[in-house]
C-alpha cells in the first residue's frame, strides 16, 4: 500500500486537470502523461505566474506559471481568433493567467479526506519572477507539465501542520 | 432577444461572454466587475438576464444575487463558476439563481444554459418574449 502526502495528492489532482484542460479545451499538445511531484526547498517561479489561495478545511497557496510562448498560445486560444490592441495585451494576458488557475483549481479541488468543497480566493498575478523558500513550518510541492510550447509550473504551498502532521497521510 | 448584464471580475471572461451574447442574437445591456456594481447595474439597466460569476473581490456573486432578489424577483440569473461540486450548485440556486454554468465557458454552454431557462417561455412572431400566463388567459 503506497502512502502519499496530502500536498502531493492536491498537486496531482491539479496537474491532471491542467493536462486535460490544455489538451481538450485549449488544444495544446502535452508531451507526457507522467506527473512527477517534487518537494523542493526552493522554487523559482516563472515570470508569468498567477496565484490563489484555498479556504475551508485545507488552506494552501497555489501558483501556476507559464513559459512565454505557452502563455501566448493559451491567450490565443482564449481569444478564439479575435484580434486585440497591443495596449490591452498585458491586461488580457494577466486576466487569462488568473482565469486558468481559477478554472483548474475550481474544477479539480475538493478536500481529498472528506470530499468537501474548498473555497478559493480571487487570483492575483505575480508580475516578476520570484522564488519561494521552504521554512520549517511550511511544505512546498511542485509539478511541471511539458507542452509543445514550453512548461507550466504548478506549486502548492501550505503550513506543514496542515499537510503532513495534522492531516497525516492518506492511504491509496 | 434578451437584454443581458455580464458580471465577472475577469476581463477575458467578460470579453468572451459579450461575444457569445451577441453571436446568439441577444443584446448586451451592461457589464460589472463585482457584486456591488452588479446590484447598481441591475437597478439601473433592468436586464432580462444576468450572468453572475461567484468568486469576485469585494462582494461575491451569491451575496449579490441575494441582494438583487430583495428588489427584483423577475430577472433571470445564471451563476458562472469553476466549482462543479454539488453543494456550490445548491448554494447558487438557493440564493435565487435559475441556472448554473461551469467554467470553462463556451458559446454552446451559454446557449444551453439560456435555453434551459427560457424554454418555459413563448415568443411572438417579432421574437418578443410573451408571458406564459398570458397565453392561458
Amino acid at each position: 500500500m503506497q502512502k502519499i502526502p496530502l500536498e502531493h495528492e492536491i498537486l496531482l489532482a491539479l496537474a491532471k486537470r491542467s493536462i486535460s484542460f490544455l489538451r481538450e479545451d485549449l488544444e495544446i499538445k502535452v508531451e507526457s502523461e507522467n506527473i512527477d511531484i517534487m518537494s523542493p526547498t526552493k522554487v523559482k517561479l516563472k515570470k508569468n505566474t498567477a496565484m490563489l489561495g484555498t479556504g475551508g478545511s485545507i488552506q494552501v497557496l497555489i501558483t501556476m506559471g507559464y513559459d512565454d510562448e505557452l502563455l501566448d498560445k493559451v491567450v490565443e486560444a482564449f481569444l478564439e481568433g479575435e484580434e486585440i490592441d497591443e495596449q490591452e495585451r498585458e491586461e488580457i494576458q494577466e486576466s487569462v493567467s488568473c482565469e486558468v488557475v481559477n478554472t483548474i483549481v475550481g474544477n479539480a479541488l475538493k478536500n481529498p479526506l472528506d470530499g468537501t468543497t474548498l473555497g478559493i480566493t480571487p487570483p492575483i498575478v505575480i508580475s516578476e519572477a520570484k522564488s519561494l523558500f521552504k521554512q520549517k513550518s511550511s511544505q512546498i510541492a511542485t509539478a511541471t507539465i511539458i507542452t509543445e510550447y514550453g512548461e507550466m509550473l504548478l506549486t502548492a504551498v501550505g503550513p506543514k501542520e496542515k499537510f503532513s502532521n495534522t492531516l497525516d497521510f492518506k492511504e491509496l | 432577444m434578451l437584454n443581458i448584464l455580464v458580471v465577472d471580475d475577469s476581463l477575458i471572461i467578460r470579453k468572451n461572454i459579450k461575444k457569445y451574447v451577441t453571436n446568439l442574437g441577444h443584446s448586451l445591456c451592461g457589464e460589472a466587475k463585482n457584486g456591488a456594481q452588479a446590484i447598481e447595474s441591475c437597478r439601473e439597466l433592468k436586464p432580462d438576464l444576468i450572468t453572475m460569476d461567484i468568486t469576485m473581490p469585494d462582494m461575491d456573486g451569491i451575496t449579490a444575487v441575494q441582494k438583487i432578489r430583495e428588489f427584483d424577483k423577475d430577472v433571470n440569473i445564471i451563476m458562472v463558476t469553476s466549482h462543479g461540486q454539488e453543494e456550490m450548485v445548491v448554494s447558487s440556486l438557493k440564493s435565487g439563481a435559475q441556472g448554473y454554468l461551469l467554467k470553462p465557458i463556451n458559446e454552446e454552454k451559454l446557449a444551453q444554459a439560456i435555453g434551459n431557462i427560457y424554454s418555459q417561455y413563448v415568443y411572438d412572431e417579432d421574437d418578443e418574449l410573451l408571458d406564459d400566463d398570458l397565453l392561458d388567459d
